[in-house]
């Protein structure tokens, strides 16, 4: 017999994950709302690991922008010509990394690929904190931040607006709304969830779910207006998450430095960010996985399909980046041309083959299965493709300072100082900080769709007559009711 | 800008800069549109430029430390290139530049500004408005000539050990930290020349005022004025070396020495450099 | 009292003081020095002080001998910065970066703003009372001090403080006045004086087609740099001349040259001479020239001349022809063609050039006689240092004196200045910050800078008739502790010859009635007043004189340059080259920030020392760029970052001269190294003065290296970009040009 959540798990890990299986269609749905909620309650001690370990990393990113701030950015031993540094391509990798929560739950979404319910919440949190990330970077680069706000259009005494001309406008715009969209997505979209909390919990977080949900219940008349109102955000955010990180590549693509000024720039971004995007939710799902227990829904179907899409999104980047090379290299602009030579053979020699060898290279590693389905290779796989992903955004900003047009003022020696990787550092800490703490409040496995996936696959199999998984552990049920 | 403004001078401000007819003497806006010359065949190298500009602008001493992490302040710097086909000495001597802003016409730095702290203004300057400037340096990231200087430390603490503020110029601003600045062609100088000669219904005259470097030139190979005005020193020096401000790719005898740098970006650059002469049978 | 500690009329002070502060806050404004709160009166302001508005008042720059006429920039009482003053025929309206920098000395952090006195080892603040007491003490009538016990050094001094000086040296009846420069002109003038009959003749740089310049860096350090930059902007223009340059290290005037030739140190006179051989192929020529000249010249062919100067043989023909080509021309010759031991012998083997061409009136002629010797500049000596120091190290004097000069740093290690000076039982320094030499003196005497006081110079180059260039404030004195040198003089003086100077309560009054006694020199008919302030407000006196008469001497004798090969020394092999820099000039002016940060033109190094050494050299030692070197001659040993630089001879090693301070305040301290420490005692023989470039060193790589601090970046080339164009001048059309 299995009394235990121990003892069960083990067995589930032995008879379902072990196998490859996916989530089994015969769950109840009382233990799918059991499972999640205890991830509300009982994280792994790894979670409480991680969790420090990010708010310490963010405290030191707090204590360099404090040093920094008082004292000038020079402290960040940035200089004419190199002015932007780790901050803005740290910048863009966060914005980056925003990018495939919006594609598992608005582009998949609308594609009824439903093999990404299970995930799609996590990933959308991971949009959210990722553009609250870089968002601190557009902060922390800035001279002079107390004054941020005059990038933003609002009205006032001196009729003095910004300059619409501006990506960076754009940019402010841009982001603005697409954080305040994909909150509004997740939200929505946590809703009946929230609502399955609320009628689990109790004391100060039954008052807390039942302000957030709303006062859902499940009625016939809010499914459909749900359903509405959910596809119509996503299908405002698709163009949205594309336009973001487009007009992030304008910052380059519209100035005239070499290395910058490539029209292929807002798709190649655009794959960038995806590619980043979905290799950082590989390395979510299996910490999530682990720490939450949630090996029952994140199965390893779902991570080969992820891998698989990391893959593809890795292939179409690669393209992408030969273009660009290719282009500058017969194209006749001898600055960027000197910019491209100088990234191959000059001081950053080093990181921009690393760039390349972890970008185009390392993803040859997902299209093999056995690998695909082997969490450590996995893991590790992931991580070096978003430390290649970051390599890049650095690639892209430093080396044209470094060796842009004007000879005289070249500067081959600029080495960020400790404030610059303090504070990217802190910004990992940030994300993670909240991320976690995120998972711990809210539910990060979506229960409705999950149930809705299962029942539709349940739904499928009868028709088909195929043969359904055994039934022993779903007889013994969930605890919790 | 104002929203007023935009939406009144529409036309206006949709045209492409610069056209002909931006700057005329007889309009109330535009009668002036400052322009310089450097005659690079008479320039020495001396540097007196660079440090009458540190005299009337109030830049900073940084100090060996943070010069040596490319944080120098200087509006004005003197370039020395060696020649690419050098033998073994430099036997034509060297090339020096003096580079100070460019004054562009149509400035990278001004498109990119998210809050417009770089503009134009009506006197053909590129202005830098240090209050409304939030520090995002993407002006100086677009900047071909890299002649804008970030305040990368709080100079207004460190760099003027008392007595040594009581030198500061009064009639120009002390950068705080976090803002860029540039070269300005001495636009408090300017200011002054104008509201002078406003108050006596005029216009400046040539050579009425200049800029520090220009004044201080020992061989005088600086040369400005207001190139609207055709009887101007400044503007016949233009016509005669066959620069066009409003042309990107001159059309010019082989035998002229106008040029402007990096035209081929398209700035249209506010400064005429004169080319280097060599006996080459010397 | 009361118990609260106020008595009733410190609570009546307070009570008035908080009334009228109170009042005052309402209409006040802030001071700018303090940022407290002061009342501005508007009401009865100073002469010409209009708050906002600035003043300009003209003056002279003092901060090399050229003597230019300035304007300084005044406002709210305060000298803001320096301008050419149009009017004067030296500065031209024109100003270089030295002199941009005198503001920077007036308000230097590290001035030195009270008396200072020797206690122990330690210089400790005192009152003038005390210090003045010290001074009659010790050099008064009572101290019984004899004037040959007296010695009294300054730099090159002239005009009204010259005459005050040498009063006070007569009052005491010493003769020890030594005028002492670190850098001076003395071998050039003792050739000039032996070819021409003058110190220095006029050059006509306009007037000339061609300039041959031997190692004059006539833009950056010569005579007149700012003058001669005005010429040089006239003489490049149509019809262009054409400059040649040739020396052993490129000066900034060479980095201008149309032909810059490298030529091994000390061999200029014989490529001169190889130059005139060629040159005597044309009869003309011969016919003009004596025939002992052209039988010693006939020695220098070409090839000798080549193997001498290692400069390739053709070269010499090819600046001979330019010569027969271009006239008229005009021949210079400069510090390290005259840096040598047969450095008067180089200058005159040059100066023949001038002779055989016929230059001689027309692009060299006499300079304006001056009037007034009583004020005429003495340019200074590196002899009279010598002869003072070795006096001194006999223990002669009891009493020294120093002004304008820093002979403890300047003085190189082998003649131990500064041990003789510690023998002197009472030294005095008049400075305005504490130099390496007040630090060793006993009494330190803080005076006014050249922006506060009176005063009166003339230029030992004079281009156009004669300049008194009067100095005058700019500004009240900044630091109320500080006393003119013209009125310490002058107390000095009273000591001994109180009745004749008793008309003149300060120096301001004796400067003034001097000035005016010029008044029917220059034919001025109005009131004295009238004259004395046309004189201020034109900031100088302009006299017509009588031009010097220019002879052209030369003996072949004293032409004779066959001995004068460089010793070889094996462990010596590069020759040093301690090149003066146009901002540091000897050291003087390394405390001023501006000058520390602009960077030198050739090298655009800022805040440091480095050594110049050519690619070639520095790749067979494997030396690189930031390589620490150690440059060690007989006499000491310097550790300086190497420069790989390609304007230098490979043989030589250039280090710039002026900064390596061990005091002058937190902008010059610790900054570099100091070339003059290691300076052999090698003498040019006919005058006695130091050969600059004389000095032979060994190189060795230490292993440590360190970022060169510079302007210059990664490249030194434009790669490709069209920046600096170059069009050859017979393309060019600069006659067509406004």
């Amino acid at each position: 017999m299995i009394n235990t959540f121990e003892e069960r798990e083990v067995e589930v890990e032995r008879r379902f994950v072990r196998k490859e299986k996916d989530i089994r269609e015969d769950i109840a749905w009382a233990k799918i709302n059991s499972d999640v909620l205890r991830s509300l309650e009982r994280p792994r001690m790894l979670f409480w690991v991680i969790f420090l370990g990010s708010l310490a990393l963010f405290m030191f990113g707090v204590s360099c922008e404090i040093y920094q701030y008082e004292t000038g950015l020079g402290v960040a031993n940035l200089d004419n010509p190199q002015v932007w540094g780790l901050y803005i391509a740290t910048f863009i990798f966060w914005i980056g990394m925003s990018h495939s929560g919006t594609l598992l739950s608005a582009i998949l979404h609308l594609m009824h690929a439903d093999w990404r319910k299970p995930i799609y919440r996590f990933a959308e949190a991971m949009t959210t904190f990722s553009l609250m990330t870089a968002g601190l970077f557009v902060m922390v680069h800035l001279g002079r931040v107390w004054q941020f706000y005059y990038v933003v259009a609002y009205p006032n005494e001196r009729w003095t607006w910004p300059n619409f001309q501006s990506p960076l406008v754009w940019d402010a715009t841009a982001i603005f709304t697409y954080l305040t969209s994909s909150m509004i997505f997740l939200y929505i979209g946590m809703i009946p969830d929230l609502a399955i909390c609320r009628d689990n919990a109790t004391g100060f977080r039954k008052r807390f779910y039942t302000f957030l949900s709303l006062g859902w219940m499940g009625t016939d008349r809010q499914w459909a207006n749900f359903r509405v109102t959910y596809l119509t955000v996503a299908c405002f955010l698709i163009p949205l998450a594309v336009s973001v990180h487009s007009i992030v590549a304008t910052d380059f693509a519209v100035s005239q430095q070499p290395g910058w000024h490539i029209t292929s720039f807002p798709p190649y971004f655009v794959a960038g960010a995806l590619y980043s995007g979905c290799a950082a939710i590989i390395t979510l799902f299996i910490v999530l996985r682990y720490v939450f227990r949630f090996e029952e829904y994140m199965t390893m179907p779902i991570l080969e399909k992820t891998a698989k899409l990391t893959f593809a999104i890795s292939m179409v980047w690669t393209y992408l980046n030969l273009v660009e090379y290719s282009a500058t290299w017969y194209g006749d602009d001898m600055y960027a041309k000197q910019a491209l030579i100088y990234r191959a053979t000059g001081d950053y020699a080093v990181f921009w083959w690393s760039m390349n060898f972890l970008g185009s290279v390392v993803p040859f590693t997902l299209a093999f299965k056995k690998l695909r389905n082997h969490i450590p290779t996995m893991l590790v796989v992931s991580i070096l493709l978003n430390v290649g992903m970051w390599l890049e955004r650095w690639m892209i900003v430093s080396p044209t300072f470094a060796n842009g047009i004007y000879p005289w003022t070249m500067d081959h020696d600029q080495w960020p100082a400790w404030v610059q990787w303090g504070m990217v550092a802190g910004s990992f800490g940030w994300f993670n900080m909240l991320f976690m703490l995120f998972c711990k409040i809210f539910p990060s496995v979506s229960m409705y769709e999950v149930k809705e996936m299962v029942y539709h696959r349940s739904l499928h199999t009868k028709a088909h007559g195929e043969p359904s998984v055994n039934h022993e552990l779903a007889a013994e049920g969930g605890t919790a009711s | 800008m104002s929203i007023t403004n935009l939406l009144n001078n529409w036309s206006f401000y949709r045209n492409k800069r610069p056209y002909r007819g931006q700057y005329d003497l007889n309009r109330q806006y535009g009668e002036y549109k400052w322009a310089m010359a450097v005659d690079l065949d008479i320039c020495t190298g001396c540097n007196a430029c660079t440090t009458a500009c540190y005299a009337e602008n109030n830049l900073p001493v940084v100090g060996k430390h943070r010069f040596e992490h490319g944080q120098v302040m200087h509006w004005i710097r003197i370039e020395r290139y060696w020649d690419e086909k050098m033998g073994e000495f430099p036997e034509q001597g060297t090339s020096f530049l003096p580079m100070m802003c460019q004054q562009c016409e149509a400035a990278p730095c001004e498109t990119v500004c998210p809050v417009a702290a770089t503009s134009h203004t009506n006197d053909g300057l590129n202005s830098q408005n240090y209050h409304r400037c939030i520090g995002s340096r993407y002006c100086s990231a677009n900047c071909p000539f890299k002649v804008r200087y970030f305040n990368w430390w709080n100079y207004p603490s460190t760099a003027w050990p008392a007595p040594l503020e009581d030198q500061l110029n009064p009639d120009v601003t002390v950068r705080t930290k976090g803002v860029m600045e540039k070269c300005t062609f001495c636009v408090q100088r300017l200011s002054e020349a104008k509201s002078r000669a406003r108050t006596e219904y005029r216009l400046v005259r040539d050579g009425e005022v200049l800029p520090a470097c220009a004044q201080a030139c020992p061989t005088g190979a600086i040369s400005f004025g207001n190139i609207v005005d055709p009887e101007s020193k400044i503007a016949k020096m233009w016509k005669n070396q066959q620069v066009d401000l409003y042309k990107d790719m001159q059309e010019k005898d082989n035998t002229v020495r106008g040029y402007r740098i990096l035209e081929d970006l398209r700035p249209f650059p506010s400064v005429m450099y004169m080319e280097r002469v060599r006996d080459a049978e010397a | 009292m009361s118990e609260s500690g106020i008595n009733r009329r410190d609570f009546l002070k307070v009570l008035g003081l908080g009334g009228s502060s109170l009042a005052l806050t309402g209409c006040g404004n802030t001071d700018v020095q303090s940022g407290v709160e002061v009342v501005m009166p508007n009401v009865h302001p100073e002469d010409f002080v209009v708050p906002g508005l600035s003043v300009f008042y003209a003056s002279t720059c003092t901060q090399c001998g050229s003597a230019c006429g300035v304007m300084g920039r005044v406002r709210e009482g305060r000298v803001l910065k320096l301008e050419g003053n149009p009017e004067s025929k030296i500065s031209g309206g024109k100003i270089c970066g030295l002199g941009q920098a005198a503001v920077q000395a007036q308000y230097n952090p590290d001035r030195l703003t009270q008396p200072m006195v020797k206690e122990g080892d330690k210089l400790v603040p005192t009152t003038w009372e005390k210090a003045m007491a010290l001074l009659d003490d010790k050099t008064g009538p009572k101290s019984g001090i004899s004037g040959e016990q007296f010695a009294f050094v300054t730099g090159a001094t002239s005009g009204h403080l010259k005459a005050l000086i040498q009063n006070y040296m007569d009052s005491l009846g010493s003769k020890n006045h030594f005028v002492y420069e670190a850098v001076s002109p003395a071998i050039g003038f003792a050739a000039n004086r032996q070819v021409y009959g003058v110190d220095m003749p006029r050059l006509h740089l306009d007037k000339a087609k061609l300039i041959v310049s031997f190692g004059s860096d006539f833009l950056g350090t010569g005579a007149s740099p700012v003058h001669f930059a005005r010429e040089y902007a006239k003489f490049r223009k149509a019809p262009r001349g054409t400059l040649v340059q040739i020396e052993p290290k490129m000066t900034m005037t060479g980095a201008n040259a149309d032909r810059w030739i490298p030529i091994i140190p000390g061999t200029e006179g014989v490529f001169a001479l190889g130059v005139a051989n060629e040159l005597l192929n044309h009869e003309e020529y011969v016919r003009a020239t004596s025939p002992d000249i052209v039988a010693l010249v006939r020695k220098y062919d070409r090839e000798t001349v080549s193997r001498a100067t290692g400069v390739r043989p053709e070269l010499v023909a090819h600046v001979a022809a330019l010569l027969w080509e271009k006239t008229p021309s005009l021949v210079i010759s400069g510090a390290s063609a005259e840096g040598h031991v047969h450095g008067v012998q180089n200058a005159m083997a040059i100066q023949l050039l001038n002779k055989i061409l016929g230059n001689v009136g027309k692009t060299v002629d006499g300079q304006a006689q001056s009037p007034f010797p009583q004020i005429a500049p003495s340019a200074g000596s590196f002899a009279a240092l010598k002869a003072m120091n070795d006096e001194m190290g006999g223990g002669k004097f009891k009493a020294v004196f120093i002004h304008g000069a820093n002979p403890v740093f300047t003085a190189p290690s082998f003649m131990g200045f500064r041990e003789n000076l510690r023998k002197a039982p009472f030294k005095v320094a008049f400075v305005d910050a504490i130099d390496e030499t007040a630090q060793e003196c006993d009494l330190v005497l803080p005076i006014l800078t050249a922006v506060e006081d009176f005063g009166s110079h003339v230029a030992w180059y004079q281009p156009e008739g004669v300049e008194v260039s009067i100095q005058q404030p700019l500004m009240e004195k900044l630091h109320a502790d500080t006393r003119s040198m013209g009125d310490i003089m002058l107390d000095l003086v009273k000591v001994r010859r109180a009745e004749e100077y008793k008309a003149w309560p300060d120096f301001f009054s004796y400067l003034k009635t001097a000035v005016v006694a010029v008044k029917p020199v220059v034919k001025y008919t109005d009131t004295d007043e009238h004259f004395w302030y046309d004189v201020l407000s034109h900031g100088l006196i302009q006299v017509d004189a009588p031009q010097q008469e220019v002879g052209a001497n030369f003996a072949a004798a004293a032409l004779d340059l066959s001995s004068s090969a460089p010793v070889q020394d094996p462990k010596f092999p590069f020759y040093l080259i301690p090149s003066e820099r146009h901002n540091f000039r000897d050291g003087r002016h390394a405390n001023l920030g501006w000058l520390q940060e602009s960077p030198d033109p050739l090298t655009t190094v800022v805040w440091d020392s480095w050594a110049e050494i050519h690619p070639k050299t520095a790749a067979s030692m494997g030396i690189s760029e930031g390589d620490y070197l150690e440059i060690a001659s007989q006499n000491g040993m310097l550790k300086v970052k190497a420069y790989l630089f390609p304007g230098i001879h490979p043989d030589a090693i250039s280090i710039p001269l002026g900064q390596g301070h061990e005091a002058l305040g937190r902008f010059a301290q610790g900054v570099g190294v100091n070339p003059f420490r290691i300076l052999d005692p090698v003498f040019e023989k006919s005058t006695g003065e130091i050969a600059m470039y004389g000095t032979r060193v060994s190189v060795r790589k230490t292993g440590s290296k360190e970022t060169v601090v510079k302007d210059e970046g990664p490249y030194n080339t434009q790669l490709g970009r069209k920046l600096v164009v170059t069009l050859p001048a017979d393309v060019a059309q600069l006659s067509k040009e406004i």
